[in-house]
């Protein structure tokens, strides 16, 4: 088990290298000098031109192109990120910035959509065809179906602007910056958000454990005499989880790469909105940097699914 | 037979299945006693309802069905328990699944938890029905695995199911079985899914247990070979009715009900060479929700008369024996 995760994890090396190489490539061949990215707007500005042909060279800006990406890549490994084109803030610093943000609203949203979904979704299966089931399946239905915006805006209006219960988006009050503080703020993206994800956790839960339950073993564990709750849970959930554990780890990703769309309606000030802005503010190689740190989130989650499924699941064999 | 102890009595039961809004009269009055020690064996063409039978007895039947009449009583040293008047799932039914009825199913592949150690589904059962420490559950498993003939069971605890083949996934499910030492042990066609040198293996071991624990074993079987073999009494089921009975003498000697007869004729014996001759039932089984109106047997049977629109009543042949055919007088001269 040991020798086959070692070994899945150096698969990664190649296919990271291979991505790193694509995301260099774009950034040589976006507009705008590569120089900019390379190098702080300062130290940009007090150069002659002469100076900067200097530069040029001694930064290996003339070398062969693999040459430069050998270098490139010695960077990131170090952490240097470049600089950002808009602010010449290195890229570095602005994704730290933003990853506590990112990293609070993805994990309670994470964490509240699968806590709640298993258990609705498991509630759902067990009393199939009830009213609460069919309530369940609509409102599921509905989680799914609704833009992420509309039900982000609509919790907006009435939470933040009818009801004024909620502050409007953001994150932080000015000249309040207690941990605590944060709370009030955090509630309404993390339950939009949550909500959201639920409604798929829900939904695949739900399917799996209603599969599970009508397994052989089901009965098998019936025939022995043991407490229906026991029946349910130890043997019907356990044995659904592990495609319910596939699912939630696909958005591990998440909590890296943020997400666009409900940062963007909250402001919240996480890695999402800070890519809306690259985005829009074409500064390239901030677009290419998050892509490259969303990439490798992408792969590393991907490792983990499998290393959890290969935990839950004993029949996954390993060798 | 006076002497020997019932253990299980089933009266008339009747347990309907409704699918589609449809009511499909699997068991129609019923009726069999199962005696301590001694094996019943349950033989009859696919879907004649020998499974529901035997989940009948556990409680263990599809949502959509109901025993609707008869009785299921199951005499316990602490006194007769009328099953069928228990709640499915209820306290009363779970002290006795397992406990004094335990049941092992056909397909050993699917009928264990793939994410469970082997060790701790023998021992769950147990775990409920007893008060022992978990390393006492532990040894039990590993002590009743080694009695089912596989080796280094202190190491096979420990392995999933799907480490195990088929054969020894069915005796895991034996250990299962027999780990609260029930009175009761209903085998559901339990080597269906193996290989035939492995079936043999199989019924020699439940035949061992049957003897050294004394326990009763309803065996539900399509293999005439193995109720010669094993059987001390056999019912003969069609259309959800037993239509004969008896002892083993009894039924494969001296048939007294057609379908019987026929079955008998229409299964190889072994040994008998290639000169026997083979006949198939002719016809097919109805639809279970087109019944004949009197005999179920009737549209297939070569003893058929007027008579046999009327729906027959059970016909003592002896003191063990009985059929439900108005001619099994003339079945028994035929034979
Ligand atoms: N889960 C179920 N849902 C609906 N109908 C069922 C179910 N199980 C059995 N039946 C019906 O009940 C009747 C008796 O079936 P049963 O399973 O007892 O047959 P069987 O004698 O065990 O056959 P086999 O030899 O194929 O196992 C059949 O008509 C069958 O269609
Ligand atoms: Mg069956």
């Amino acid at each position: 088990m040991f020798i086959y995760f070692t070994r899945r994890l150096l698969y990664l090396i190649p296919m990271l290298l291979g991505i790193s190489f694509l995301i260099y490539l774009g950034l040589e061949l976006t507009p705008g000098d590569i120089l900019s990215y390379l190098l702080p707007p300062e130290a940009i500005a007090d150069m002659k031109p002469e100076e900067l042909a200097a530069m040029r060279e001694a930064l290996g800006l003339n070398d062969p192109f693999i040459i430069r990406y050998i270098y490139w890549l010695g960077g990131i490994l170090q952490g240097d990120f470049g600089y950002s084109l808009a602010s010449g803030v290195p890229i570095s610093q602005l994704v730290l910035e933003r990853v506590p943000a990112t990293l609070e609203l993805s994990v309670a949203a994470l964490l509240f959509s699968t806590f709640l979904g298993v258990i609705l979704g498991s509630i759902s299966a067990l009393r199939r065809g009830s009213l609460l089931d069919n309530s369940l399946t609509i409102f599921g239905m509905i989680g799914v179906s609704i833009p992420e915006f509309i039900f982000g805006l609509s919790a907006l209006v009435i939470f933040a602007l009818q009801l004024e219960w909620l502050p409007v988006g953001k994150r932080l009050m000015p000249g309040y910056d207690s941990y605590w503080d944060h709370m009030p703020h955090l509630v309404m993206p993390a339950m939009v958000l949550g909500l959201i994800m639920t409604a798929g956790v829900m939904r695949y839960t739900r399917s799996s454990m209603l599969d599970s339950l009508n397994k052989e073993f089901i009965r098998t564990a019936r025939s022995k005499g043991i407490p229906e709750w026991r029946i349910n849970f130890i043997h019907g959930l356990r044995v659904a989880l592990i495609p319910v554990v596939v699912l939630i780890g696909f958005r591990l990703p998440m909590l890296i790469g943020g997400t666009v769309i409900i940062e963007q309606v909250f402001q919240w000030p996480g890695i999402g909105n800070l890519f809306v802005n690259a985005v829009r503010g074409q500064n390239y190689p901030l677009v290419m940097m998050i892509s490259f740190l969303s990439v490798t989130a992408v792969l590393f989650a991907s490792f983990l699914i499998d290393l959890l499924t290969a935990l839950l699941d004993p029949r996954i064999k390993l060798e | 037979m006076s002497a020997d102890q019932k253990v299980l009595s089933v009266k008339n039961l009747k347990t309907y299945i409704y699918v589609n809004n449809r009511c499909n009269k699997a068991l129609d009055g019923v009726s069999f006693d199962v005696y301590r020690g001694k094996t019943l064996c349950i033989v009859g063409e696919s879907g004649c309802g020998k499974s529901i039978t035997a989940s009948s007895i556990t409680q263990l039947l599809p949502k959509l069905s109901r025993i609707e009449s008869g009785e299921i009583i199951y005499h316990s040293e602490k006194g007769d328990i009328c099953i069928d008047q228990l709640e499915r799932n209820g306290p009363e039914m779970r002290a006795l699944r397992g406990a004094e009825i335990s049941m092992i199913f056909q397909d050993p592949m699917t009928a264990l938890n793939p994410v469970y150690r082997i060790g701790a589904q023998i021992s769950e059962g147990l775990k409920y029905h007893s008060k022992n420490t978990l390393a006492q559950l532990k040894q039990i498993s590993i002590e009743l695995l080694q009695q089912m003939g596989i080796p280094l069971a202190a190491q096979r605890v420990e392995d999933y199911s799907h480490q195990f083949s088929g054969g020894m996934r069915q005796r895991a499910m034996i250990a299962m079985a027999m780990s609260c030492k029930p009175k009761i042990l209903i085998a559901d066609e339990p080597t269906t899914a193996l290989d035939v040198t492995i079936q043999a293996q199989i019924f020699e071991l439940i035949d061992e247990l049957k003897q050294r624990h004394n326990t009763a074993v309803i065996l539900i079987t399509h293999d005439m070979g193995v109720v010669a073999e094993l059987a001390d009494h056999v019912a003969v089921m069609y259309m959800g009715n037993i239509v004969e009975q008896g002892t083993i003498d009894d039924v494969l000697r001296r048939p007294a009900h057609p379908y019987t007869e026929a079955l008998l004729k229409s299964i190889p014996i072994l040994g008998k060479g290639k000169q026997q001759q083979i006949i198939p039932i002719q016809g097919s089984t109805p639809d279970p929700y087109q019944r004949p109106k009197g005999c179920q047997f009737e549209p297939r049977c070569p003893y058929a008369t007027e008579q046999c629109q009327i729906f027959p009543d059970s016909q003592p042949i002896s003191g063990t024996h009985e059929a439900l055919c108005w001619h099994s007088e003339k079945v028994l001269s035929h034979a």
